[in-house]
């Protein structure tokens, strides 16, 4: 899930993680769809930013991250059972990108 | 150096007495403790995310000076039977008294992916104590931390090694020290009064067919291991994923669409760590 500053926050996302007080207290449930309103509501309480459901782009170009799989793998080819967890992570990196 | 007498090496790694953390988790750990309205979640949540507190603070539950002697695999279990205040007291000590060392970079990052994925793992596989496998997980790769400690010089060639010959730094270790980290490891946790599934578990990691105590245990923590290092999180002291024991495949059996889930899991688990570590 992404870490989204603020200012960059759209009606529609939704809050991955439940927004807190600094005592602990629930003041936006984790799920809760923002709204214009809310997106204020959090401007007026100083937050920088929040995570949203969603997934995040790693820094790194999907071609390094793909590249880097390969080298680790270099020595299992013909593995059946790390063929299929190299495809498994292979999928998951695309699926990163979306 | 070539082969190093095992005997020797056993008695050399048991005698050191302190395993070394980071120094920005005494800054991280005095904020804590001098926060008085800190929960027991929160503490507990605080200590499971370092390996060497983590041994420090168990191996100190674990001792008979606690009256647990060997029954304590959690932070959690501590913090509930202990007290938040002995607790506090003993991580204090422990950071106070801990040597700083320079620890292998990206370390702690693996493991700490390795207990996520091995948590997960539990909990898919139904059992009851999750956090236990989620502590073994942490402490999988206690034993770099030791070999880097005791002999610094030949570990950083042991390291230098793997990478040239593209061999795993198991293999190096053993062709340098004759054991490898996850046995030295064993021996401490035996030491030190872990449970005994829990010294299995790390004793066994990278051979999980021999566990006798804890097989599925074991082959979860394996499994981690292999997931962890496939996905490329952190550093482990290769850049090799190892093969998968066929048993310790056949225990967990899990589908593409499983692996798939459990990386989604780890990924976002991971972050939200990363984001704690960081603040």
């Amino acid at each position: 899930m992404p870490k989204i500053p603020v200012e960059q926050l759209k009606p529609g996302m939704k809050l991955a993680r439940p927004l807190l007080n600094s005592s602990g207290m629930v003041l936006m449930a984790e799920g809760a769809e923002l709204t214009e309103a809310r997106i204020s509501k959090i401007e007026n309480m100083g937050v920088d930013s929040v995570f949203i459901d969603g997934p995040s782009r790693p820094a790194q170009p999907k071609e390094d991250l793909l590249n880097a799989l390969d080298r680790r793998f270099a020595k299992m080819e013909g593995n059946p059972q790390m063929s299929l967890i190299k495809k498994a992570v292979r999928e998951h990196i695309e699926a990163m990108y979306g | 150096m070539g082969n190093m007498d095992p005997k020797a090496l056993r008695s050399r790694v048991e005698n050191i007495s302190n395993i070394p953390t980071i120094p920005s988790v005494l800054k991280q750990l005095s904020t804590i403790i001098e926060n008085p309205k800190i929960s027991l979640n929160e503490i507990s949540h605080f200590v499971s995310k370092d390996p060497a507190l983590t041994t420090k603070i168990l191996q100190m539950v674990n001792s008979a000076l606690y009256g647990f002697p060997g029954r304590i695999s959690s932070v959690n279990h501590a913090v509930m039977l202990l007290g938040l205040n002995v607790v506090k007291g003993l991580l204090l000590s422990v950071s106070v008294f801990e040597i700083m060392h320079k620890a292998m970079i990206g370390l702690r990052e693996h493991s700490i992916g390795v207990a996520i994925a091995s948590k997960i793992l539990a909990q898919k596989k139904g059992l009851k104590e999750p956090e236990e496998v989620f502590v073994a997980g942490l402490l999988h790769d206690v034993g770099k931390v030791i070999l880097t400690l005791v002999y610094p010089e030949d570990y950083d060639k042991t390291v230098k090694e793997a990478e040239a010959a593209g061999i795993s730094i198991f293999e190096a270790e053993r062709n340098h020290f004759s054991e490898t980290h996850a046995a030295v490891a064993g021996w401490l946790s035996e030491k030190w009064h872990f449970p005994k599934k829990l010294c299995d578990c790390i004793a066994n990691h990278h051979r999980p067919q021999v566990s006798t105590l804890a097989p599925l245990e074991t082959a979860i923590v394996h499994m981690a291991d292999i997931l962890v290092k496939a996905r490329g999180l952190g550093f482990s002291g290769d850049n090799l994923v190892p093969e998968v024991n066929l048993k310790a495949w056949e225990t967990l059996g899990l589908a593409e669409a499983d692996l798939r889930e459990i990386l989604k899991e780890l990924e976002d688990s991971v972050e939200q760590t990363e984001e704690e570590f960081r603040a």
